[in-house]
């Protein structure tokens, strides 16, 4: 071979770091991550090892909620959340770590971290079982105020189970009982944490995390093997959420018929074709049928379903000697008549004396920006819950 | 080439990139040469060799088409497409870009006549991989291009296709009507299956603007799915057109064009509710005739008020002029115009 050139050096610090046997194995990884997209974790089921030539998969030990390393780090630097600190310990200098109530927390990989030693990671089970301890005890425990700080704490150690999951490249039914219930769980903190100030909730860090595990979740229905028991709960749920997007849209429309001709499938088609033709009527009478959680994934578009009625009522009823009930629209609604008068002011529609409303096209307006009128929906979801516990909520044994 | 070792084959790429000869390295990447079926090519992680004989992009590219023979002969074909489509895209990504920026060379010999052949070859990539934004600074770059009416018609016909069907997506559909036309009419008569490809995505962008196509052209390409879709519309039968769109389902999604064709509907309900304008011959008609006309669609849960509403978003959409009494429970429409022609509203 008449080389003109040396062997060009390779600069990628994973290659310096890598093996000599496994060199190919940080290059591979790299591309992979490209080719698919960060965030999403390799779903083949079995012969990994195999696939993956060189590299293994790390496969975690750790059988308790929190690796004994973290634990006792955590104990020394007075880093415990006061969840997980043993009774009677916590007015102490070192509050005790209760080795039950302890949960691994979310670490940002950083260049130099080794977040791959087994004794640190969790198996899959162990973290199913970490999933449940967050949910029963946590989220649903009726004793834990506020609930922006129960919220905050599963957000976190939620997080932490799903690093897990990623670096160990789970998959199958565990990971899809995982997902299913962190889905579930951001859904409903949706709805109950919404108009909370920003410093206590996100709402759009919230919606960026639900996004990433709806995704992976149904990566997940669509890779694996069925039955998932599940799916078209969630695959609805998913639709509602993102009511209107077309790539949602589109992604249900291209299920199996059988799946998607489920109830639930066909009520959020509905209600998202209702919403697409601009349909506000339709869409809040079909909203009618939804069950609790199904109603707090849709919850966030009620403000634009009842902006989207009072701006074609007011081209359509548009006439000097307009007058249409306030009760009507209250009705349509489902709002009692003072909020929805509180709605139609804020759209710049006249309420006049004998509560009748003036529709102007000229007059319609779009709300002051920051004007929460979510709130004024809530009850609709609210009055939903009859006495569902949030547990059975988020396991889906509802 | 079914029997040389790894060294001697990327030796050959080597060579064949250095002498300028696209169409033999071409060959050693594509999958229509003997090379494929070559056992000792068959590597599962080539990245290394491929790093030290070749130079970039062409070191990934010829590592990704070799991951790709392994995959094929594990009898992996997902991942086998999905390397092979980074060979394209990342090789045609680069090119593009040394061609666009050719500022050095005459006019004649520019390479900037590269440039709409790789866009189109872009398009074609990023429509099957769904990545629709990824076309536009390509579209952008064309359109600045003063060469952009100099190109081969085969091409433009080509560009025009895509950039429509990107309008289309955007629901830009006076732009799109334009370029899927252009494409249409300028496409080569011997191309019935080209033809028919423009008219799948042309068909619901004329449909929306008011144009039916005749029951000889569907014939003539093959589209008779599209003419029961057609035939309600403009008869504003609401249960015909339910029908149509659930009997061919699969075929419109597959396309892409079912959530586009679901937007006829408002154009079916404003055909229909014409024709309840047009029998009762008056300009103040009862809301209670189209409560009836919608039970004869056997659409028996659609009320009053959600009459209302459909006939509020008819109005403010531009499809209707006047206005709902509510006191009178009537429509009030125009005398002029009640109902504008499709092509004007829009």
């Amino acid at each position: 071979m008449n080389r003109r050139r040396a062997p060009r050096r390779i600069s990628h610090s994973q290659r310096r770091d890598a093996p000599a046997g496994g060199g190919g194995g940080g290059w591979r990884t790299r591309t992979e991550e490209q080719w698919r997209g960060p965030g999403k974790s390799q779903v083949i089921e079995g012969d990994t090892d195999e696939r993956h030539g060189d590299e293994a998969v790390p496969r975690g030990t750790c059988q308790t909620m929190c690796p004994a390393r973290e634990l006792r780090d955590r104990q020394l630097q007075s880093r415990l959340h006061r969840f997980e600190v043993s009774a009677g310990t916590e007015g102490d200098r070192r509050p005790k770590g209760d080795p039950l109530r302890v949960v691994k927390e979310y670490s940002r990989p950083a260049a130099g971290k080794d977040l791959t030693n087994p004794a640190d990671l969790r198996p899959a089970a162990v973290l199913l079982k970490t999933v449940c301890y967050l949910v029963d005890d946590i989220v649903a425990s009726p004793h834990l105020h506020p609930w922006t700080e129960a919220y905050s704490f599963a957000f976190d150690r939620l997080r932490g189970v799903k690093q897990d999951m990623i670096i160990q490249r789970v998959s199958g039914s565990t990971c899809v009982a995982i997902l299913e219930r962190t889905v579930r769980f951001l859904i409903y903190a949706s709805y109950r944490l919404c108009g909370e100030p920003l410093r206590l909730y996100d709402p759009r860090i919230n919606d960026t995390h639900l996004q990433e595990n709806l995704s992976w979740l149904l990566d997940c229905y669509g890779a694996g093997a069925g039955p998932h028991a599940n799916q078209d709960e969630l695959q609805a749920l998913g639709l509602l959420y993102n009511l209107g997007s077309a790539r949602a849209t589109q992604h249900v429309m291209g299920l199996p018929s059988r799946l998607r001709s489920s109830p639930a499938i066909t009520l959020a088609l509905s209600i998202n074709r209702a919403f697409l033709e601009r349909n506000p009527v339709r869409l809040l009478r079909l909203a009618r049928r939804l069950n609790f959680l199904q109603s707090c994934a849709l919850h966030r578009h009620l403000v634009t379903c009842g902006r989207d009625l009072l701006l074609i009522y007011s081209h359509g009823f548009s006439s000097r000697n307009c007058r249409f009930p306030l009760d009507e629209v209250a009705q349509l609604l489902s709002l009692d008549a003072s909020l929805a008068a509180r709605l139609c002011q804020a759209h710049g529609v006249a309420v006049n004396r004998d509560n009748q409303l003036v529709f102007s096209k000229a007059a319609f307006t779009e709300p002051e920006h920051g004007k929460l009128h979510c709130k004024l929906y809530h009850g609709i979801v609210a009055e939903r819950q009859r006495g569902l516990g949030v547990g059975n909520l988020i396991h889906g044994s509802a | 080439m079914a029997h040389v070792t790894i060294n001697q084959y990327l030796q050959e790429v080597y060579e064949a990139i250095d002498n300028h000869e696209g169409s033999f390295c071409a060959e050693l990447l594509s999958f229509k040469h003997p090379h494929v079926v070559n056992p000792r090519l068959q590597l599962a992680s080539p990245e290394e060799k491929c790093q030290q004989l070749l130079e970039p992009p062409y070191d990934e590219m010829v590592a990704a088409h070799l991951r790709c023979i392994y995959a094929v002969s594990n009898h992996d074909f997902v991942e086998a497409y999905k390397f092979q489509t980074l060979v394209s895209h990342k090789e045609e990504n680069c090119c593009f870009r040394v061609c666009a920026s050719d500022n050095r060379a005459g006019i004649e010999d520019s390479k900037k006549w590269g440039m709409m052949f790789l866009s189109n070859q872009l398009f074609k990539i990023y429509f099957k991989i769904n990545k629709l934004h990824l076309c536009k600074p390509l579209i952008r770059a064309i359109d600045s291009s003063n060469l952009k009416n100099d190109y081969s018609p085969a091409q433009k016909v080509t560009y025009k296709y895509y950039v429509g069907r990107k309008a289309m997506f955007d629901s830009d559909f006076k732009p799109a009507e334009e370029f899927l036309s252009y494409a249409f009419h300028h496409c080569h008569r011997s191309s019935q299956k080209n033809k028919r490809m423009i008219l799948i995505y042309l068909l619901p962008v004329k449909m929306l603007l008011g144009h039916m196509p005749t029951h000889q052209l569907l014939r003539k390409y093959d589209l008779m799915q599209f003419a029961d879709v057609t035939k309600s519309v403009s008869e504003g039968n609401l249960l015909l057109l339910n029908e149509a769109l659930a009997k061919h389902e699969t075929f419109f999604i597959r396309c892409g064009i079912f959530l586009i064709l679901e937007k006829l509907k408002i154009i079916t309900y404003r055909n229909l509710f014409k024709k309840v304008y047009l029998l009762l011959r008056t300009h103040q008609l009862p809301l209670d005739a189209f409560v009836v006309a919608m039970k004869m669609m056997q659409l028996d849960d659609v009320d009053l008020d959600e009459v209302q509403c459909i006939l509020a978003n008819l109005i403010y959409m531009g499809h209707i002029k006047g206005y709902i009494s509510h006191q009178h429970q009537k429509l009030v429409v125009s005398k002029q115009i009640p109902f504008p022609s499709l092509s004007t509203v829009s």
